[in-house]
């Protein structure tokens, strides 16, 4: 008697757990449910969180003024147009009419100067160095007119998701509090929020471009580590989910779709001119000499890259052919340039300093010390802030790039661009260069060619020494229907999870 | 004692396996048939005649890296046991005769490293000390020295109150001789069956660490390393995992295996500690 209540209790249980997980799994109702793996967002307020990889899951509840194509051109979104004055140093940005913020606020010219002027001047924002073309913004109902401090064609593709995810102005006034969970005007609204856990949303109906959205709710579910991520999507358990390269091989063996989103990726070898050794430029040239960057695009990237030795992969409008393998792999002529240099080898030891465990860096190691240069890898968590403080002398950075080339640009070369670990140093002739490719219009016939001479100029810059690109790497179930190739960016529009 | 130990079959399993780790770690080097550290083999490649373990992610012998890693495992075993044996049996004998300030101050000492987590603990020591071996092993050692301690002053306790010590006492005999030729053959089993098993802890924080990347600085490899490396290409090499893994299990187990070996060949003392070792890995409290 006692072993059959004991056994009906179990199966009772078994049943509610069941139940549970059905549930769970199934996410409530029929109504079409996208699971996404990811990092969950550390910031979602858009003016701290920066231009990094998590704009992605930030375009879930944030609309940005414009967006791109899938040619990396500017396109409507909450601007429906924009037109530039002669000189190209005002533009002004037409909003789209009717429009609220999931807290009810409306989506007007006074919501995106709110936006500018305190991406422009919060002490924590992340986006400050991006916006120094931008001198001031007037709010003219539904117009957005902004003037320049110099002129800049560029300023349709900057206010796109990296940098001008407009939140609720209400909501901004507490920025802690956006910080914590977003209100914006996107695809999506936020519904439950556990940081560390998950976080639920649904669609918003006051979305611009709702009737497209054909997504009910998503759920964005803490990832788990990289080599559990295929049996996760495998299982049902997640339907989207970023993919590491060495992982590929079984996506595919598992039969799950592998996505290689396009994207402006490009990682680097950061180097700081300022410290020794890398003052005498015949060192820097040495490094130059000694990298080899199929071995990056083997090791690190499973075959899925491509090698670079420019900010961006090589099938970007701003790369510049002339200036392709400019420094050609060459171990002797390293060692040579080294003992120029007056270095014999063992002579030059320093430190890698990187946020983790990277193959990337063990091949940096292993490539300097072909030439006699002995590196330590040290691996600091806190790593960002000596980083962008320009205190290391050595490093390694992957960029998701940027809409704007010109922006790609001053970022890597600028005397204050958040990658160039060698500040305020920039190569002669970049300003220049760059202001050219600036006030060049987009739809000139000189825009290509203008660009590549920016490239060009910045590509004398002794502060990095540029590897390999990777293809925004994605694992999806079939329910999922493919994604829109937009350069380094997920749209919602027509994504379809049956 | 060595004798007696080999007199037992667990014993002699636990000495062979020993002797072969020590081996390595001695010729390990040597005996790589590559240097562990230069890739340009093809990647992630499963076994073969060139390479009897395969290549990891960047093209190097997985055979001469495991070699080659022995060493840091052995020699981080060793110091954790000779730090903790040194922090712990020296205060423990003291803590007997130096009067209740000291007795009650190492006591407290003893109770606070208890309590704490040795692991994260060192893991805190190396990110404030520098990512070196020495320096978490040190801290490690400090922190499982209270079993050395318990260990040692429970065994002095049981003779500094016996009648013959207090008779050689009245006799005239100072504190250190009795220490020397009473007290020290008390302690030493429990303390042989102490340093087995805590040679054996020593082996799992030194692959712990080393698998979180802690303490080594890359290239340099590692049992825990070339165990962390290959449960990120699953795909590529399932079974590689099982091979730095048995190593650090048979030789966890040998450790065991030689302490309860001493225990059974060293009489009471040794099996009273073995008794409490099932409780946790330091013994309930003796005074």
């Amino acid at each position: 008697m006692r072993r059959t209540k004991l056994a009906a209790a179990v199966s009772a249980l078994a049943l509610a757990l069941t139940g549970c997980a059905g549930g769970a799994a199934g996410g409530g109702k029929s109504e079409p449910t996208l699971r996404w793996a990811v990092t969950l967002p550390a910031h979602w307020d858009p003016v701290v969180s920066g231009s990094g990889a998590q704009f992605r899951i930030l375009s879930l509840a944030y609309a940005s003024l414009t967006e791109i194509n899938e040619k990396g051109e500017a396109v409507p979104s909450l601007a429906e147009s924009w037109d530039y004055n002669d000189k190209g140093d005002q533009v002004t940005f037409h909003l789209r009419k009717g429009l609220k913020f999931s807290d009810g606020e409306p989506v007007n010219a006074e919501a995106i100067k709110a936006y500018l002027e305190r991406a422009k001047t919060q002490k924590n924002s992340a986006l400050f160095g991006d916006l120094t073309s931008i001198k001031t913004v007037t709010a003219k109902d539904l117009d957005v007119v902004i003037d320049l401090t110099q002129t800049d064609f560029q300023i349709p593709l900057l206010l796109g998701e990296r940098v001008a995810q407009i939140p609720s102005p209400k909501a901004a006034q507490d920025p802690a509090a956006l910080d914590k969970s977003p209100v914006g005007a996107g695809p999506f609204v936020v519904t439950e929020n556990v940081p560390g856990s998950h976080v639920h949303l649904k669609k918003n109906p006051d979305y611009w471009d709702a009737a497209n959205i054909k997504i009910e709710k998503v759920e964005l579910l803490s990832a788990p580590d990289t080599a559990t991520i295929v049996s996760g999507v495998q299982t049902g358990v997640y339907d989207l989910a970023g993919l590491a390269p060495n992982q590929v091989k079984a996506a595919e063996a598992a039969k799950l779709d592998v996505v290689l989103q396009p994207g402006y990726n490009a990682s680097n070898i950061s180097i700081n001119i300022n410290k020794k050794p890398f003052d005498n430029p015949k060192v820097v040239d040495a490094v130059r000499h000694a990298i080899n960057r199929q071995e990056f695009v083997d090791k690190v990237t499973f075959g899925q890259g491509t090698p670079t030795d420019q900010p961006f992969p090589t099938t970007y409008l701003a790369y510049d052919q002339q200036s392709a393998n400019r420094w050609p792999y060459d171990v002797e002529k390293a060692k040579a340039l080294l003992a120029e240099a007056g270095h014999k080898p063992g002579d030059i030891k320093l430190d890698l300093v990187i946020p983790n465990q990277q193959t990337a860096a063990e091949i940096v190691q292993s490539q300097l010390a072909a030439i006699g240069i002995t590196v330590g890898i040290k691996v600091d968590p806190n790593w960002a802030t000596p980083f962008f403080a320009k205190d290391l002398t050595l490093s390694l950075y992957g960029t998701t790039g940027r809409e704007s080339p010109v922006q790609t640009l001053t970022a890597h070369f600028g005397p204050n661009g958040p990658l160039n670990l060698s500040t305020p140093y920039q190569p002669e002739g970049f300003e220049v260069a760059v202001k050219k490719a600036r006030e060049t219009p987009l739809g000139s016939p000189d825009y290509q060619a203008n660009l590549q001479a920016a490239t060009r100029a910045g590509l004398e810059s002794k502060a990095l020494v540029f590897t390999h690109s990777l293809p925004n790497l994605f694992v999806k179930s079939s329910k999922v229907s493919d994604f829109a190739p937009i350069p380094g960016q997920l749209h919602w529009t027509g994504l379809t999870v049956s | 004692m060595f004798r007696r130990i080999l007199t037992l079959p667990t014993g002699r399993i636990a000495v062979g396996i020993i002797a072969f780790i020590a081996l390595l770690a001695v010729a390990g080097p040597f005996l790589a048939p590559y240097d562990p550290l230069e890739g340009g083999a093809e990647i992630l490649a499963g076994p073969s005649g060139a390479h009897w373990l395969g290549t990891d992610y960047l093209g190097r012998d997985v055979l001469s890296r495991l070699l080659d890693g022995s060493r840091v495992s052995v020699l981080g075993s060793i110091q954790v046991s000779l730090v903790a044996l040194v922090a712990g049996v020296i205060p423990g004998i003291l803590s007997v005769y130096l009067g209740s300030v000291f007795e009650w101050v190492t006591l407290r000492l003893a109770d606070t490293l208890i309590a704490l987590p040795f692991l994260v603990f060192a893991v805190a020591v190396t990110a404030l000390l520098g990512n070196g071996i020495p320096q978490a092993m040190f801290t490690v050692g400090i922190m499982i020295s209270p079993l050395f301690f318990r260990v040692s002053r429970a065994a002095t306790l049981s003779v500094a109150r016996s009648q013959y010590v207090e008779a050689a006492l009245i006799s005239g005999a100072s504190v250190g001789w009795v220490v020397r030729k009473h007290v020290w053959v008390k302690v030493l089993p429990p303390i042989a069956v102490a340093l087995a098993n805590t040679a054996g802890i020593g082996f799992v924080v030194v692959s712990s660490l080393t698998f979180l990347g802690i303490g080594v600085q890359p290239p340099a490899p590692t049992w825990g390393g070339v165990l962390a490396a290959d449960l990120g290409y699953l795909s590529f090499r399932p079974w590689a995992p099982l091979v730095p893994t048995f190593l650090i299990m048979a030789t966890v187990w040998a450790c065991n295996l030689l302490a309860d070996a001493i225990r059974d060949v060293s009489g009471e003392a040794g099996r009273a500690l073995l008794l409490n070792r099932g409780r946790g890995h330091v013994p309930a409290r003796t005074a």
